[in-house]
């Protein structure tokens, strides 16, 4: 049983594309909505929340249809039984912690003494014992956070949504709050779906990632996934730390291909062959520049895609260092850790030699 | 629901309005129509008086919006940017309209200045034996005096932020270009105030369109005819509705002409950005010597429009009729038999009662209905909620008296003719754009999350209406509330065309008191809602925590 069936959602705000016949089911455990802003992350979570009205398309959650707008159906937001944690936190500031927490049971006809205990229980749970008689406006940033998250985990929703909620949070208390937040979704064992724009938070937190673009669904696949075999090149710019250049594909040798890039000097790449390729294929060339090695010397015959290139400047970054070579009419800015040992160059510049790992680049086939 | 709310709120303001347009374009009395044509129209602008009255509205609007915003703006400037003594005195200021009903304004200052019973022509005579009458309360210099009065608080008070958050570094930058002080303030300061300026002198000029106490009581005796007074005879002494109609109509257009550059000089404003919402201090500036010209000012000020019109009431009230000698003999001859007289005067009585009841219920059932409509727009998604928006902002374009007229004509042969139903559809009516103004403005300002996490945790309309929206708009309903009330138990231009025998409503009685020459009588009543409104502000205040300054 699918927790969430997402089939054929359209969206159209005069004659931008919010989000465009998007498809997708989700089981369980943690699912991302990774994308620039205005790629309709949030039109999608909000769609599913009942906040908005798609044009077309259906919606279910637990098989149950929730929306669609074929058969005219729109089950309201107060009867859809979910979470939602919003990029605001939306506490209401007229109400205590325990106020807002107790808020949906109160609804639910809960008898006053299950209210207590639930509020209590959940206020436990997130970390907020002995705060429920503060109002949100005494209370630091990521403690709203909890309040917003124990205001939905109270009712025990099956299904809780989450809009960026760490964007309002300093980059130190975001690294914190997004370990807590995962371990504290696992613990609970509701399914989640979690919109962000940072690349980090979705691969720490999430089981599965839909990198999302003009409204459509680029990629559907683990963090894994993502990273190491990008469908379509603008999830390898969004995701990694990578170099895309132009290619052809020149002939296929069992589980690997070779392209030809006419920016490095029409050199000829090796790397493991898509699912579906063809010789003569044009694609795009992802190469991880976290991935590539440097030497002033040269490396060893039978090193991967060896090239030859000037490098023009060096940027300390402390731990880190980006290097910029030129190769060809391409410049790759390749960055290393210092303790990395495939990195043994020295001085400004000159005369360098690059390596590429098979396994470090991807090509995606765009015809 | 909140939809049907919405809709049975703007029934009530669109049908007043409709009427009107119609009636004007039909000829007969009262209730009767005979067919659509033109007649009013052209009895209103074949009428030889129409330029001249046209002339008399605009020169009187302006005059008064002029004379007001300027003192307004001065006394502004003068509260944050000088080192003037007193100035302390100036700061009550906002607390002024509130105490002092308009009405009670043009009675004072006729008393001080009717020509030949006036308190200062008898005074000149008296102490310096100047015969000739130099006030005259009954021309348009004593129209524009009194009302232009009335406009000062809503100067100083659109002004007197913009002094107040100035960014010092515009000055100082000047300082360094090598512009001095008052140079500075005149290049710089002044300039810069334009917008805010522009938009207090034509909200002024709009409401002296509207204004209906000053052209009726000051203009009609000295037969200076404007719009307002117009439609109101038409409609009360010859009770010719398309003809009263008619005139509305050209007042309505006026208004609406006046309501646009007003909301093209607030967007204006707007743009002109200078102020930012950093909270600092400005400096305020050691004029020298020319503090104790503008302390002359204030004091002046102080004196003439604050503190005169007071006593005058408080004297005319407790002395056994008026008449300068008698005026003059005050205290020997103090007397509480006006006040005797107006509190067994059964009209009074009566419209004492029906004015506090009415205020407090209207007060309550306008805000209501405003934040139910400001909701339905902003927070439903009914179909067509923006309609209201159009229809909630309308009434500002049509005075009040007009609303009156057209409802007036509605509950002609009704149940609910001459019954306080139609005094308080009135009044809800015509205050219905401010609360529903108040509420937008705050609804707007409630971040939209709020509403949707109660949506998504289980909420109803009504559990987000009760239970979120209501308690959170809970400081500026108390405003709205309280500044109603203030407006409606003083009310005399929707009132006056709706009280009927037994169905009096108490501003429109002082109104009719001093119309037939019981002056005393009507100071005594004007003190009796002073003290209602001195009550009232004390509870708002000390109960109710309101801030009645900046």
């Amino acid at each position: 049983m699918a927790i969430l069936k997402v089939e054929g959602l359209s969206k159209f705000y005069k004659d931008v594309k919010a989000l465009d016949n998007v498809s997708f089911e989700f089981d369980q455990g943690i699912l991302s909505f990774l994308g620039p802003s205005g790629c309709g992350k949030t039109t999608l979570l909000r769609s599913i929340a009942g906040l908005e009205v798609p044009d077309t398309g259906s919606i279910s959650i637990a098989d149950k249809i929730q929306t669609s707008i074929e058969r005219g159906i729109l089950v309201p937001p107060y009867s859809r039984a979910i979470g939602f944690v919003f990029q605001s936190y939306a506490l209401w500031p007229h109400m205590t912690v325990f106020g807002n927490v107790a808020f949906g049971l109160k609804l639910r006809k809960k008898s006053e003494e299950e209210i207590k205990r639930k509020v209590m229980s959940t206020l436990d749970l997130v970390g907020l014992q002995g705060r429920e008689l503060r109002y949100p406006s005494q209370l630091s940033g990521g403690q709203q956070q909890r309040v917003a998250l124990a205001r939905s985990l109270a009712l025990e929703p099956r299904l809780i949504l989450l809009d960026e909620p760490l964007s309002n949070l300093d980059a130190k208390l975001r690294e914190e709050m997004r370990v807590e937040l995962k371990k504290l979704i696992k613990k609970v064992g509701i399914s989640a779906l979690y919109v962000t724009h940072d690349q980090d938070e979705a691969f720490t937190i999430s089981d599965a990632v839909v990198v999302m673009d003009g409204g459509k669904i680029l990629q559907y696949g683990t963090p894994d996934e993502i990273y190491n075999r990008p469908l379509h090149p603008f999830v390898a710019a969004f995701v990694g730390h990578a170099a895309l250049v132009d290619g052809r594909v020149v002939r296929i040798e069992g589980d690997n291909c070779l392209v030809n890039v006419p920016d490095f000097n029409g050199a000829d790449l090796i790397s493991l062959a898509p699912k579906v390729v063809a010789a003569g294929d044009t694609c795009k060339v992802v190469i991880r520049t976290t991935e590539v090695k440097l030497s002033h010397d040269g490396f060893p015959k039978g090193t991967d895609n060896v090239l030859e290139g000037l490098m023009t400047s060096r940027e300390y970054r402390g731990g880190l260092t980006d290097h910029r070579v030129q190769i060809g009419s391409k410049e790759l800015v390749v960055t290393s850790h210092k303790l990395c040992p495939m990195i043994r160059v020295n001085g400004d510049g000159g005369k360098t030699f690059v390596s590429i790992d098979r396994s470090s680049i991807s090509v995606i086939v765009t015809h | 629901m909140p939809l049907i709310a919405s809709a049975l709120a703007g029934a009530a303001i669109m049908t007043p309005v409709l009427v009107v347009m119609w009636r004007s374009f039909t000829s007969g009395k009262l209730g009767f129509t005979v067919g659509l044509n033109l007649t009013n129209y052209l009895r209103v602008f074949g009428d030889k008086d129409i330029l001249p009255m046209l002339s008399n509205s605009v020169v009187y609007a302006a005059g008064s919006a002029l004379l007001g915003t300027v003192l307004g703006a001065f006394l502004a400037w003068i509260v944050a940017r000088t080192n003037t003594p007193g100035k302390a005195l100036v700061e009550l200021l906002p607390l002024y309209p509130i105490l002092m009903p308009p009405i009670m304004k043009n009675i004072a200052w006729i008393l001080l200045l009717a020509p030949r019973s006036g308190i200062l022509n008898g005074m000149l005579q008296h102490f310096f034996g100047i015969e000739t009458l130099v006030f005259n309360a009954f021309t348009m210099a004593g129209m524009v005096w009194v009302f232009g009065l009335a406009c000062v608080p809503l100067g100083y008070l659109f002004l007197l932020p913009v002094f107040l958050s100035f960014d010092p570094s515009l000055e100082e930058s000047a300082y360094i270009a090598g512009s001095k002080p008052v140079n500075t303030m005149f290049k710089i300061t002044f300039p810069l105030a334009i917008p805010a300026f522009t938009s207090a002198l034509v909200l002024n000029f709009l409401r002296g369109l509207r204004s209906f106490e000053t052209p009726v009581l000051q203009g009609t005796p000295g037969n200076i005819k404007v719009f307002v007074s117009r439609v109101y005879d038409s409609m009360a002494l010859e009770f010719n509705t398309g003809l009263a109609t008619a005139y509305s109509v050209v007042l309505v257009v006026l208004s609406v002409i006046t309501l646009y550059f007003y909301i093209r000089a607030t967007r204006f404003s707007e743009r002109y950005a200078t102020i930012t919402g950093k909270g600092y201090r400005v400096k305020v500036i050691d004029i020298g010597p020319w503090k104790y010209l503008t302390f002359l000012a204030v004091f002046l000020y102080f004196l003439a429009g604050i503190v005169l019109p007071f006593i005058v009431l408080i004297v005319v009230s407790m002395i056994p009729y008026f008449d300068y000698d008698t005026f003059m003999q005050f205290p020997s001859n103090a007397v509480l038999t006006n006040y005797y007289t107006v509190m067994r005067h059964p009209s009074f009585v009566t419209g004492l009662y029906n004015s506090l009841i009415l205020s407090v219920t209207i007060a309550i059932v306008t805000v209501l209905a405003g934040i139910v409509m400001a909701f339905t727009i902003y927070r439903t998604r009914a179909a067509g909620a923006k309609v209201f928006e159009f229809i909630g902002t309308l009434p500002l374009a049509f005075p009040p008296l007009v609303l009156s007229v057209g409802l007036l004509i509605i509950f002609i042969g009704t149940p609910l003719y001459n019954s306080l139903w139609a005094l308080g559809i009135g009044l809800f009516v015509a205050y219905l754009p401010y609360a529903f103004r108040n509420a937008s403005g705050s609804i707007v300002n409630i971040h939209k999350e709020l509403d949707e996490a109660a949506w998504v945790h289980g909420a109803r309309w009504r559990h987000v209406f009760f239970k979120i929206t209501l308690p959170i708009l809970k400081p500026s309903v108390g405003g709205a509330l309280f500044y109603i009330f203030i407006e409606a138990i003083r009310n005399v231009d929707v009132a006056v065309l709706l009280t009927a025998p037994g169905k009096e409503y108490g501003p429109v009685t002082l109104f009719e008191y001093f119309r037939v020459g019981q002056w005393a009588e009507a100071a005594a009543g004007g003190v009796i809602y002073l003290i209602i409104l001195i009550v009232a502000v004390s509870v708002a205040k000390f109960a109710f925590k309101m801030k009645f300054s900046l």
